[in-house]
């Protein structure tokens, strides 16, 4: 264990009247010598040296960062599409005729998802009136329904067909 | 901007340009440092390469100098580093010629820690400089930094990143041991005379 030293030494010590600080204030007191002296002064009128590469790595530096949200979107992870969110697929096997009388771009598909009033009536009753002839006629009805609800103020007789059931 | 010390004001007059500054902060302490240095290491060689090594350091980091304390702390927390530095490249380089060359008679030591050098600087010592040199380092450097720059307790403990207690303890220590080399009989004669009652 360390000895204890009585606090007063460091306190008189600390008031600067010590006989230790006397004496070293005795003792020589080397300086540097002349040369060291003219050699710092002269370098501290010196520019800091910049090192060459710093610039070109300051540039890269401030373009990898610009770029970096484009990065991000590009190559980031992407989000992941929930199952529900993907439309339902409502398959229509419509005969040769049917398929011939419907939009080239439709192809008979009905996305029982889609808003119903984002579909128009007249291609809505088309792929209605396509189920009627292949004899599905219980999703026919289903189709009705939807339509009527989606548009219940559409004329029966702008009607291609004539719906089964009574709506 | 608070200024803590006239001399922290001529740092900040050169980090803006003020060479004239810059020529009377260093006869200011260019004294006091060279002998921190050179208590420290004990070798005049060694002494003024890290003396050129802080200054050096200062002029390059001045434009990011704030005063936030004394000057001499700043400038002297630089000279701890840079001995520190010394020391550490010292032991790696002694660890390393053990290593790599067994049979070498003579390790690749610093001229201030091979046993003859330390000889002959102490013969050009007073007792005091020879106790001071025969403190461990960290009590030697307390004593310095107070003796040297005027530093308080606390910063010598900023200086040498220690804690407040740490460094007290380092200077009371070093204090006591070099009260002795000042009164070698009286030192020795004091047990005697205990152990008679």
């Amino acid at each position: 264990m360390a000895p204890m030293i009585p606090t007063d030494d460091l306190e008189e010590y600390l008031r600067g009247d010590s006989a230790l600080s006397r004496q070293y204030k005795r003792e020589p007191a080397p300086a540097p010598p002349p040369a060291l002296d003219r050699q710092v002064q002269r370098s501290s009128s010196e520019t800091p040296v910049r090192s060459p590469y710093l610039a070109p790595l300051a540039l890269a530096a401030s373009v990898l960062l610009s770029m970096a949200p484009v990065l991000a979107i590009v190559f980031g992870p992407q989000p992941k599409q929930h199952t529900d969110d993907a439309p339902h697929l409502v398959r229509v096997a419509a005969h040769a005729g049917a398929a011939a009388n419907a939009p080239l771009d439709r192809k008979l598909r009905l996305y029982s998802s889609d808003p119903p009033h984002t579909r128009a009536p007249s291609a809505w009753l088309a792929d209605i009136a396509a189920l009627r002839r292949a004899g599905r006629n219980s999703e026919a009805d289903a189709e009705f329904r939807r339509f009527r609800a989606a548009y219940p103020g559409y004329s029966a007789g702008e009607l291609p067909f004539w719906p089964q059931a009574d709506f | 901007m608070e200024s803590f010390d006239e001399d922290a004001g001529l740092m900040a007059r050169y980090r803006d340009g003020d060479a004239a500054a810059f020529s009377t902060l260093y006869a200011r302490h260019k004294g006091p440092l060279y002998r921190y240095l050179l208590r420290q290491v004990r070798s005049s060689g060694a002494a003024a390469d890290l003396f050129q090594e802080v200054w050096s350091r200062l002029v390059a980091t001045r434009k990011r100098y704030e005063p936030r304390a004394k000057f001499a702390t700043y400038l002297f927390h630089i000279a701890h580093n840079c001995t520190m530095d010394f020391f550490r490249r010292g032991v790696r380089r002694a660890a390393r010629s053990d290593h790599s060359d067994a049979q070498s008679p003579e390790p690749e030591v610093p001229e201030y820690q091979r046993p003859d050098g330390v000889a002959e600087f102490l013969e050009q010592q007073s007792a005091l400089l020879a106790a001071l040199a025969a403190l461990p380092r960290e009590q030697r450097e307390a004593f310095l930094l107070h003796e040297e720059t005027g530093l308080t307790i606390e910063e010598i403990a900023r200086v040498t990143d220690v804690g407040l207690e740490t460094a007290k303890s380092r200077l009371r220590y070093a204090i006591r041991k070099l009260k002795k080399s000042l009164h070698p009989v009286e030192a020795h004669a004091r047990p005697l005379r205990t152990r008679t009652v």
